[in-house]
C-alpha cells in the first residue's frame, strides 16, 4: 500500500465520520434551543427540553417497550432466518427458486401493505393488537434479511468442516451447533444488529399492529404533528444515550461471559 | 465439548436422533418444517388475504352486505398506470444510491479492516454504529436543517464568504441521496468490513513482492476476495432503500415521487 | 359478513396447527379494549390534556386509553382493518373525511341528546348543514381549520397575497410549496368552479373536465414549485429553513409558527378557500359506548380544554369562550378578518365519492408528471 492511498483512505474515513456525526451534533444541539421549532438561527438557549424529557416517565417506558420488542424480534428473526438459510442454502430440490422468492417476499412488499395485511391477518387468527402482534410483524419483515446474510456466509463455509465433524461421530444437529454455528457467528452478529435497528426504528408496522402503548417511532410521529420541536430532538438524544449505555453493558457482560466459559 | 460429547453418548438422545435422521428424506423434511411453515403461514398468508380483499366489492366489510367477488379493483389498478413511473424511478434511485453507498463505504471498510489496529477496530465500529440508533425521521429533519437555504452548510459557506446567495440543496436528487445514504451506509459497511477483515495480509504482501502495483493488487486480490461482502451489502441496501417512505417524501423534490409514496396514496395517507 | 368471517376464522383456527404457536400466551394478550372502566380514544398527541385526563379518571373511575394517530388515512385503514369489532370507542375524524368513514360503516351516529354540554359548541359548527349527513349528526366538532395562504412577511408584502395568483407567479419561482390533494380543491375554486363538486353531481362529464383543467394547470405550474409536501411539520420547517417564502397550508401549523415569533403570516385570498373541522366521533359498534359519551360530555364541559387543544395544534377552537384562555398572540394567530372570513366556505362531503375518484388519480398524475 502506497503512502498516498493510505492518506487518501484515512481522509475518506474521517470525512465519512464527519458526514455521520454532523447531523447528529445538530440534533443534540437543537435540543437546547429555546423555541418550539428546530432550525437556525438559535436566539436563546434552554435546558428545559432535556429536563422535561428526563422527568417524563413516558419516554422511559416507551424506550423499554421498543427495546423489548426489538430484542424479542431479533432473537426470533435470528432463529427462523438461520433455519431458513440452512434449509435453502445447501439443499437442492424442485421448486427451490419459488420457495426462495417467497422467503424474500416480505423484504420487498411496501411497508404499509404488509402492515395492513398483517393487521387483518392477525385478527383472523385471533391475535390482539399489541406487543406480540408487533413482534410478529417485525419478525416477518426481518427474517429475509437474516436469511440473506446467513446464506452468504454459509456459501463460503468449506465443506470439509462439516465432513470432519461427521467423521468424528457427530450427527447433523451436533455438527451444526459445534461447527456451522460458530462459523456463522460474525454473520449472526451483523444480522442481529440489522434486526435490532429495523425493529427499533419501524413506524408503520408498529402503528397498525400496536395497541394503546405506543412504541418510540409512534410517539415521535404523533409529536411531530405539532411541529419538529426541540423536545423530539431531546427525546432522541436521551434515547441514544440509554441505547449506548445498554450496548456497552451488553458488550461488557458478553466479554465476561466469554472469559468465564 | 463435554456437553456435546455427553449428549452424543446419551441413550435417550441417540434414540431420538436415530428416529429423526433415519433417512435423508426424513432429515430433509425436518429441516424444511419450520421454514416452509413460516413462509406459507407468515409470509404468504397475509398477502393472500390482501389479494382476496382486492377482489371484494366492498372493503371494509359492511353490516348486512355480503361482499361480492369482482375484478373491478384490480382492473382499475392496472388500467390507471400512475404507479409505473414511480415504480421504475424507485428502482433507478435505489440502484444509483446503492452504487454510491458502495463507493463511499468501501474505502471506509477497507481502512477500518486493514489500517486500524485490531484492538481498536471494535471501538471504531461501535463509533460508526452510534448514529444509526436515531430514528429515520429525526435524522431526516437533521439533514433538512443541515442542507436548507438557512441550514448549517449554507450558513457556514456564507460566513466564510464563499457564497452570497444560499445554494438550494434541498428537495433535489442530491438531498435525497444524502439522506438515503445516511440511513443505509451501515447495511453496506458491516458486510464489507467482515469480508475485508478476513482477507489475509500476506496475499497482498506476496503480490507486492512479485511487483504488482496497487491497482493490480486491488483488482486481482482485494476485489475478488470481498465479492461476497459486496454482494450481500448491495442486496441489503437495495432492498432496504426501495422500502423507505418518510425520507423520500421529506427530502425529495416534486419530481422524485417514489413507489412507497404512491402506494401510501392508495391508502389515503395525506398527512391530515 | 359476520357469518363469513366466523366460518373462516374457525377454519383457520382448526386447520392451521401453527395457530397454537402464534396465539400468544394469555399474559401477552390484552383484553383491555372491552373492560367496564375504560374508554379507548384514537386521537392526535396533546388533544386530550394530561390534567383533564387525570381529573376525569378520578371523578368517574373510567380510565382513558389513548392511541396516538398522526394521519387520517392511516386511522381509516386501521379502523377498517378492525371492523366490525373495533378496539376504539372514540376516533378523531376530519370533517372532509366524514363520508369515507360513514359509507364504510365505521362511525355511529351521534346522539346529541345524550350530551348535555352540546350547547357549549359554537352553533356555526354544531348546527351547520355540512355536519348533517344521511340525516344524522356524526361527531362533536372540536377544532376548525382552513386552507390558507401563508407567507414570509420579511419577503412577501401584504398586498401581494390578495390572490392565489401569487403562488403561481414567476417572481417566487422555486420558493413555494403546497399539498397537491388540497390544492386541487383550491385551484377549482380559484378557477371559478365548485371545489366541493356538489354542483356537478348530476353531470359527471363536467366534473371530469373541471378536475382535468385543475390537474393540467398544476402540471403546467410544476416547474415553479419547490416542494409538494404532506405534513404540517414540513411546511413549518421549510419556512424556518427559508427554503420557501410562500405556501398553501393549513392554518394550524402556521399559527404555531406565528406564536413562536417567526415572521410569517397567513391570509384567505379573495377567491376564497375551504374550511374543515376536526370532530370526535363514536366508533360504530364501540366496545364502551356509554363511557365514550361520558368522556365527550366532560370534554365539552370546559372551554379551557378547547383552548388547550388550540395551543397544541394551532387550529381554532369550536368552543364558546375558549379564546378567553388564550394569550393575545394566540388569539391573533387563530383569527381572521371579516373580509377574509367572507371567502371561507366549508368542505362538503356529499360528492366525495365522485370527487375523490377523480382527484386521487389526478394527484398521482401530477406527481408522476
Amino acid at each position: 500500500m502506497t503512502r498516498n492511498t493510505r492518506i487518501l483512505m484515512s481522509v475518506i474515513y474521517w470525512a465519512f465520520i464527519v458526514y455521520l456525526f454532523v447531523p447528529l451534533a445538530l440534533m443534540v444541539t437543537m435540543g437546547f434551543k429555546d423555541s418550539k421549532f428546530i432550525g437556525f438561527p438559535i436566539r436563546s438557549w434552554t435546558l428545559d427540553w432535556y429536563a422535561a424529557v428526563i422527568q417524563d416517565t413516558q419516554v422511559l417506558s416507551v424506550f423499554g417497550y421498543s427495546m423489548t420488542i426489538a430484542i424479542a424480534t431479533t432473537i426470533l428473526s435470528l432463529i427462523i432466518g438461520t433455519w431458513v438459510a440452512v434449509f435453502l442454502g445447501p439443499n437442492q430440490f424442485r421448486g427451490k427458486a419459488i420457495i426462495f422468492a417467497l422467503a424474500c417476499l416480505p423484504a420487498v412488499i411496501p411497508g404499509i401493505i404488509s402492515a395492513i395485511a398483517l393487521r387483518i391477518f392477525a385478527r383472523l387468527i385471533d391475535i390482539e393488537p399489541g406487543m406480540f402482534a408487533i413482534i410478529l410483524g417485525h419478525t416477518v419483515h426481518n427474517v429475509p434479511f437474516v436469511a440473506l446474510v446467513v446464506m452468504a456466509r454459509l456459501s463460503t463455509q468449506p465443506k470439509s468442516h462439516i465432513e470432519a465433524a461427521r467423521d468424528l461421530g457427530a450427527d447433523s444437529i451436533v455438527a451444526f451447533f459445534r461447527v456451522t454455528l460458530p462459523y456463522l457467528k460474525p454473520a449472526l452478529i451483523g444480522a442481529g444488529i440489522f434486526c435490532m435497528l429495523l425493529s427499533f426504528d419501524d413506524f408503520v408496522r408498529a402503528f397498525f399492529l400496536g395497541g394503546y402503548q405506543p412504541t418510540l417511532p409512534v410517539l415521535i410521529f404523533a409529536k411531530l404533528r405539532s411541529g419538529m420541536s426541540p423536545e423530539i430532538n431531546a427525546i432522541s438524544t436521551i434515547v441514544l444515550i440509554m441505547t449506548a449505555i445498554l450496548g456497552l453493558w451488553a458488550e461488557r457482560s458478553m466479554r465476561r461471559l466469554n472469559k468465564g466459559s | 465439548m463435554t456437553f456435546w460429547g455427553a449428549l452424543l453418548q446419551n441413550g435417550a438422545y441417540q434414540a431420538v436422533a436415530n428416529t429423526l435422521f433415519k433417512s435423508q428424506r426424513r432429515q430433509f423434511w425436518i429441516l424444511a418444517s419450520l421454514p416452509l411453515f413460516w413462509i406459507f403461514f407468515a409470509n404468504l398468508g397475509p398477502i393472500v388475504e390482501m389479494f382476496w380483499i382486492g377482489f371484494l366489492d366492498s372493503y371494509p366489510p359492511k353490516v348486512g352486505h355480503e361482499p361480492q367477488f369482482t375484478l373491478a379493483n384490480w382492473a382499475a389498478f392496472f388500467q390507471d398506470r400512475v404507479f409505473i413511473i414511480p415504480f421504475f424511478r424507485t428502482l433507478a434511485f435505489s440502484f444509483i444510491f446503492t452504487a454510491i453507498t458502495l463507493l463511499i463505504t468501501y474505502p471506509v471498510a477497507y481502512f477500518l479492516a486493514k489500517h486500524v489496529s485490531r484492538k481498536n477496530q471494535l471501538l471504531f465500529l461501535l463509533l460508526l454504529l452510534i448514529p444509526f440508533w436515531v430514528g429515520e425521521i429525526v435524522r431526516t429533519y437533521a439533514i433538512m436543517i443541515l442542507l436548507g437555504n438557512n441550514g448549517a452548510v449554507n450558513l457556514a459557506l456564507k460566513s466564510l464568504g464563499l457564497i452570497d446567495r444560499p445554494i438550494p440543496f434541498m428537495y433535489t436528487g442530491f438531498s435525497l441521496g444524502v439522506g438515503i445514504i445516511y440511513l443505509t451506509a451501515l447495511y453496506m459497511l458491516l458486510p464489507l468490513y467482515s469480508a475485508l477483515e478476513k482477507l489475509p495480509d500476506n496475499y497482498l504482501e506476496a503480490a507486492a513482492d512479485l511487483g504488482a502495483g496497487a491497482w493490480t493488487r486491488f483488482r486481482r486480490i482485494t476485489l475478488p476476495l470481498s465479492k461476497e461482502g459486496i454482494a450481500s451489502g448491495c442486496t441489503l441496501v437495495f432492498l432496504i432503500s426501495t422500502g423507505y417512505y418518510a425520507t423520500p417524501v421529506l427530502l425529495g423534490g416534486p419530481r422524485s415521487t417514489v413507489f412507497a409514496e404512491t402506494i401510501a396514496g392508495f391508502f389515503h395517507v395525506a398527512g391530515d | 359478513m359476520t357469518k363469513f368471517i366466523t366460518n373462516r376464522r374457525q377454519f383457520i383456527k382448526s386447520s392451521a396447527a401453527g395457530a397454537a404457536l402464534v396465539a400468544a400466551p394469555a399474559y401477552l394478550r390484552s383484553t383491555a379494549a372491552r373492560a367496564s372502566g375504560v374508554v379507548n380514544v384514537w386521537t392526535y398527541a396533546n388533544f386530550i390534556p394530561d390534567d383533564f385526563k387525570a381529573e376525569f379518571e378520578k371523578d368517574t373511575g373510567i380510565e382513558i386509553q389513548i392511541r396516538l394517530v398522526d394521519d387520517q388515512g392511516k386511522q381509516f385503514n386501521l379502523l377498517a382493518a378492525e371492523a366490525p369489532n373495533p378496539t376504539a370507542d372514540i376516533v378523531t375524524v376530519a370533517g372532509h373525511r366524514f363520508l369515507q368513514f360513514i359509507s364504510s360503516d365505521l362511525l355511529a351516529p351521534l346522539d346529541t341528546d345524550r350530551l348535555k354540554n352540546w350547547g357549549n359548541i359554537n352553533p356555526i359548527y354544531s348546527e351547520s348543514d355540512w355536519a348533517t349527513i344521511n340525516g344524522n349528526k356524526w361527531g362533536a366538532p372540536i377544532l376548525s381549520g382552513a386552507e390558507i395562504l401563508a407567507y414570509n412577511t420579511e419577503v412577501v408584502s401584504e398586498d401581494e397575497v390578495k390572490s392565489w395568483d401569487v403562488l403561481f407567479s414567476d417572481k417566487y419561482s422555486g420558493q413555494t410549496a403546497y399539498t397537491i390533494q388540497d390544492m386541487m380543491s383550491v385551484v377549482m375554486l380559484y378557477k371559478g368552479y365548485d371545489g366541493n363538486m356538489v354542483a356537478y353531481m348530476d353531470d359527471p362529464e363536467k366534473a371530469a373536465a373541471v378536475v382535468a383543467e385543475a390537474r393540467d394547470f398544476l402540471i403546467e405550474k410544476k416547474p415553479l414549485v419547490r416542494k409538494y409536501y404532506d405534513a404540517g411539520a414540513e411546511v413549518q420547517q421549510m419556512f424556518i429553513n427559508q427554503d420557501i417564502v410562500l405556501a398553501h397550508a393549513w392554518n394550524g401549523p402556521i399559527a404555531k409558527l406565528i406564536t413562536d415569533g417567526f415572521p410569517v403570516d397567513m391570509t384567505i385570498p379573495k377567491e376564497g378557500t375551504y374550511g374543515f373541522v376536526y370532530t370526535l366521533n363514536v366508533a360504530n359498534n364501540a366496545p364502551n359506548s356509554d363511557n365514550a359519551y361520558a368522556l365527550l360530555d366532560a370534554l365539552l364541559a370546559n372551554p379551557e380544554v378547547g383552548a388547550k387543544m388550540t395551543q397544541s395544534s394551532g387550529f381554532i377552537s369550536t368552543y364558546k369562550g375558549a379564546d378567553q384562555y388564550l394569550s393575545d398572540i394566540e388569539k391573533k394567530a387563530s383569527s381572521f378578518t371579516e373580509e377574509e372570513l367572507a371567502g371561507l366556505q366549508f368542505f362538503r362531503a356529499e360528492a366525495n365519492d365522485m370527487k375523490y375518484k377523480l382527484i386521487d388519480p389526478a394527484v398521482e398524475q401530477i406527481k408522476a408528471a
